[in-house]
């Protein structure tokens, strides 16, 4: 919405409207946990690796996010199987190489951090295939921009919900979109994607994951309240978002962050 | 009943030797009537004033008085009256700029009546809000009475205003008695009210008659001009961004007159040049048919319409826009009653079209009114005015339709809402004494849901859910869906709203006045962003969500002084309203069929303490407003455990300002020129700003904790403007002026927004402020003939 108020402005009255960097004091909190657990099972492949990535929240004009390191963290099915998700050095980054991914199970996350548990539950979903990636030139609100549409068809009279992401690969920019098929329903259609700094030749590859419907809630709210949308007197107040994990020990403490498992078809598209 | 007997009562004992002078007050060369003018018999220290058709009717003991006629701009008439029967007498006064080269302004009708218990109420005439300078010359009738105290808005490029702490959905506009859903053109830059059109308007704040309901925040009555039915005139103006047109006259002289008005920007029709494919423009048509029946019946028809077009690239198209229909029926039905008849049709309509996602959206609200009110002279003392209203709605929440076959996007309706919106209502206006006036009144409201297709039903009737391990409020699931006939009444509110205020004189120039209203509001305008924006879609009270319930006190001292050179007011109000309601975080209510699963119930309050300072006559004169006022909001739990939104806690409104102040002043050098300034400063906007950063799926995320705990740096602004008349001795032919103005003179960055992103070049975070206007300098020229 803001990007159309600000190109109404400009062309209705050439006008002074402008954007300017301002410094801004901002109030910090105590840091907190964040969860970025996230199992891609891709199509075609046995899903064994898989990582989570834990880190703290840092006060936001700071260049570096801290890492949560020293945690255990495990996940187990519903077959009994339990993950045992290994750091990697002090990254934060922790890794398992033999997960076993079941379309519809579910999973359970269980995380001890400086002596706090926290736990989440997801299903794995599965998702439709990418089947085709359509670009057209000279689109966008300036008409400046690349888009791209990544077609697939929805299943019928059942609920799905979609999370895409784009990647750019020389500057490795992602930008992400959640559908649901409240209008769509078995029908063909597409995750879209616009971007005025792609060019011939470049790389961009494009996921499609299937999410739960509190996945695609949680998702949604973040995608509303990051960059260029938050702050916007068009745009939805933004609030604390809360994921799916919860900190056992002290629920006050809550982490941020989710955990989702999903299916997900990957297309790499060279841009014509 | 009892009130009314006793009033009869009252009326049988106090009629003795009485008798009724009554008749219209009119402009004479366009024999427009005229709103608002003081009909005064000094000797007897009685009078009274026009209403909005411009008659007067007061009974006094037989004799001889000397009445003086008068009103802002006009010369005044003083003539000698020999009351000895019923009579009936019209006014005509002529324009004081028309015969004067030197202008001195008898009587201001915006200054405050201070006997009248009528309190919180501000008035305009065209004249005043022509003369504020306004951004690109466009004059505005929306940004001059966010000049008064008490009201403001969420900013520059906001629709709607705010008034004493209340929600834009909470002002009752009304354009010629109908509604108007809508006020802004292009996303707020402009009102949809051509000032060339209207004549007066009044906004009441507080201590609202019983006459006015359906909203609790306040009630800006507009009324458009009727056409001068002597001579057939035209006038406009040529600005930046519109031109407008308008023309008047007789259909048949003293008896019929026509008006139609026209106005359009047309900045658009340049971009072309500029190498722009986007569009995006307004246009507004106004027309209002008279037709004096005879001496006790006037008809008219009024008009509006209006479209805002907007669309970029032909990847998105926007049109919205009111339409409003009018016949009414001034009746006299004795020299002591007047009544008026209408039938109203207005409509507010949405479209959105999305080539780049293959659909188009609509969206509207449509309401047939029908209200009759009755005015009743009883006597000098005692006045009535009671009367019905009734209102059906049809809502269109909205349908999505593809718009090319292979479109992925099925074709989908929300369920249409249906409701009947009745009310009776009586105001008695009622001076006790000399010194002390009263004005009471009750409205009985009631609200029906009509019967619709698929309404939910939900477990418990709850159709919000608390998850309480991730602490957040989730849509419950329905258990399934009722369907009703159009014929059924799902659901019935009904609510009694007193209104009553006081004024008591202190002498004959001061005096204090006292208010409290009860207002009920059964639609709701659906917004959870910080400025209500044109998709955002009305939806009436029902099942899931209940009427919002206003009380408001208000306490004031009036004081006119300098031989009425200046007045003072001073004003303080408390407010609370009751069911006001709250979205659960991230709640989308586009296209969401079932609202009732984002929706929680809140509560309102605002305070403060508003201050007006006029200078009334003179060379210069004009404003001095201010207001120190707090306005928040606060949806607790429902039940013990739950959070509610930001916790519970009390949370500032989008257009909670602490301190508002603006001054605004004309300086009448000679006939030739003319100066005008405004000055503004006002609290910065509360803003949610973030309290850290993380990162999530590759992305940099803001955390956010309490909503509304920041606010944006303080708004300032100068602005001037200067009009030139070349030829001010010229009555006939053509005759014109031009408008030089400059909005926001120190060119102050005033920030719009300030919006947290990461820098995709540095990696940074930054914080980015968006100022929509600089300084701008315009220039208009406006003629009339």
């Amino acid at each position: 919405m803001k990007k159309i108020l600000f190109i109404f402005c400009l062309s209705m009255f050439f006008m002074s409207s402008c954007e300017d960097v301002i410094d801004v004091d901002l109030k910090n909190t105590a840091p907190k946990l964040v969860i970025d657990a996230s199992i891609n099972w891709i199509k075609g492949t046995d899903g064994n690796t898989q990582k989570i990535r834990l880190s703290l929240t840092a006060p936001y004009f700071d260049n570096d996010i801290p890492p949560a390191t020293g945690a255990t963290v495990i996940v187990t099915d519903s077959n009994s199987n339990s993950y045992n998700f290994v750091e990697d050095g002090n990254s934060g980054i922790y890794q398992t190489e033999n997960f076993i991914p079941l379309l519809n199970a579910t999973y359970n996350l269980n995380i001890n951090y400086k002596n706090e548990i926290y736990t989440s539950t997801t299903v794995l979903t599965p998702v439709a295939p990418i089947e085709l990636v359509e670009q057209k030139n000279e689109g966008g609100f300036g008409g400046n921009e690349t888009e791209i549409k990544a077609f697939y068809t929805d299943p019928a009279n059942v609920k799905n919900f979609y999370l895409f992401e784009f990647v750019v690969l020389k500057n490795n920019n992602i930008a992400l979109e959640v559908y649901e098929d409240k209008f769509t329903d078995g029908n063909q259609i597409f995750g879209f994607f616009s971007d005025e700094n792609i060019e011939t030749g470049d790389e961009l590859v494009i996921r499609n994951s299937g999410i739960t419907e509190r996945a695609f809630n949680y998702l949604f709210i973040l995608l509303q309240q990051t960059d260029e949308n938050s702050g916007d007197p068009f745009e939805t107040q933004p609030a604390t978002l809360r994921g799916n994990c919860v900190n056992q020990t002290d629920p006050d403490n809550f982490p941020l962050g989710f955990f989702r498992a999903s299916e997900t078809d990957v297309f790499t598209y060279i841009i014509e | 009943m009892c009130l009314l007997l006793a009033l009869c009562f009252y009326n049988t004992l106090s009629s003795q030797e009485k008798y009724t002078i009554s008749g219209t007050v009119s402009e004479k060369k366009s024999n427009e009537t005229l709103i608002g003018v003081n009909i005064i018999f000094p000797e007897i220290q009685s009078g009274t004033t026009t209403n909005e058709y411009g008659f007067y009717s007061i009974t006094l003991p037989r004799g001889s008085y000397r009445v003086i006629v008068s009103y802002l701009g006009f010369n005044s008439i003083s003539e000698t009256i020999t009351l000895s029967q019923d009579m009936t007498r019209n006014f005509s006064l002529t324009n004081a700029l028309e015969n004067l080269d030197e202008v001195i302004i008898v009587e201001n009708i915006e200054k405050p009546n201070i006997k009248a218990p009528q309190m919180s109420v501000n008035k305009l005439t065209s004249n005043t809000i022509k003369d504020i300078p306004v951004v690109l010359g466009e004059s505005d009738i929306i940004k001059a009475i966010t000049l008064l105290p008490g009201v403001t808005t969420t900013g520059e490029g906001a629709s709607g205003f705010n008034v004493r702490g209340g929600a834009a959905d909470q002002n009752l506009i009304l354009l010629d008695e109908a509604t108007i859903y809508n006020s802004s053109h292009l996303f707020g830059f402009f009102s949809v009210f051509n000032p060339d059109a209207i004549k007066d308007l009044r906004l009441f704040k507080g201590g609202i008659p019983a006459r006015y309901g359906g909203r609790v925040s306040s009630v800006l009555d507009i009324y458009q001009k009727e056409g001068n039915s002597r001579e057939f005139h035209a006038n406009g103006g040529i600005g930046l961004v519109s031109s407008r047109l308008l023309v008047e006259g007789p259909l048949e002289k003293d008896k019929g007159s026509f008006l139609f008005g026209g106005r359009s920007s047309y900045a658009h029709l340049f971009l072309p040049l500029f190498d722009i494919n986007n569009i995006a423009y307004f246009y507004d048509l106004n027309t209002k048919l008279s037709y004096k029946l005879n001496d006790r019946n006037n008809i008219y028809l009024s008009g509006y319409f209006g479209r805002d077009v907007f669309s970029i690239q032909d990847s998105f198209e926007n049109t919205y826009g009111n339409s409003v229909l009018n016949f009414r029926w001034n009746h006299l039905f004795s020299d002591k009653i007047f009544s008026n008849l209408s039938f109203i049709y207005s409509d507010y309509y949405y479209s959105l079209k999305l080539d780049f996602v293959e659909f188009d959206w609509v969206s509207g609200i449509q309401n047939f009114n029908l209200k009759y009110d009755f005015k009743h002279y009883i006597s000098n003392k005692l006045k009535l005015q009671y009367g019905l209203n009734s209102i059906y709605y049809k809502f269109n929440p909205g349908e999505i339709n593809p718009t090319v076959p292979t479109s992925g996007i099925n074709p989908f309706k929300l369920t249409d809402k249906y409701a009947f919106e009745n009310a009776l209502y009586l105001d008695v206006e009622h001076k006790l004494s000399e010194k002390l006036a009263l004005s009471y009144g009750l409205r009985l409201s009631s609200f029906h849901r009509l019967g619709q297709d698929e309404l939910n039903i939900y477990e418990n009737d709850e159709a919000v859910i608390f998850n309480e391990d991730f602490q957040i409020y989730e849509k419950a699931e329905p258990i399934g869906t009722e369907s009703f006939k159009r014929s059924d009444v799902i659901e019935s509110f009904y609510n009694l709203e007193p209104r009553a205020s006081l004024a008591y004189q202190l002498n004959t120039n001061s005096s204090v006045k006292l208010s409290y209203n009860r207002m009920s509001q059964y639609l709701h305008l659906l917004s959870n962003t910080q400025s209500p924006t044109p998709l955002d879609i009305w939806t009436p009270s029902g099942k899931y969500v209940k009427p919002q319930l206003l009380d408001q006190y208000a306490v004031g001292y009036f004081k006119n002084f300098s031989d009425n050179m200046y007045s003072l007011e001073v004003e303080s109000f408390y407010k609370k309203i009751k069911n006001r309601i709250d979205y659960t975080d991230g709640a989308d209510l586009i296209a969401n069929n079932a609202i009732e699963q984002v929706i929680l119930n809140g509560k309102a309050r605002a305070y403060g303490l508003e201050l007006l300072l006029r200078k009334n006559e003179g060379k210069l004169n004009g404003w001095l407003a201010y207001t120190l006022s707090k306005s928040e909001q606060r949806t607790p739990g429902r039940i013990p455990g739950e959070l509610g939104i930001n916790n519970g806690n009390w949370y500032k409104t989008p257009y909670d300002k602490t301190h508002d102040i603006s001054v605004t002043g004309s300086y009448r050098w000679n006939n030739k020129w003319k100066a005008n300034a405004n000055f503004l400063y006002q609290t910065g906007q509360p803003a949610t700003f973030p309290v850290a950063q993380y990162q999530y799926n590759g992305l940099n995320i803001p955390h956010y904790e309490g909503r509304n705990e920041n606010r944006l740096p303080s708004y300032n602004r100068l602005d001037l403007a200067l009009n030139y008349t070349p030829k001010p001795n010229k009555t006939k032919g053509w005759q014109s002026y031009w408008v030089f103005s400059i909005y926001n003179v120190y060119n102050r960055k005033n920030a719009a927004s300030i919006n947290f992103g990461r820098n995709s070049e540095t990696n940074n975070n930054e914080a980015t402020r968006l100022s929509i206007f600089g300084i701008v300098p315009s220039i208009s020229y406006n003629f009339k003939l």
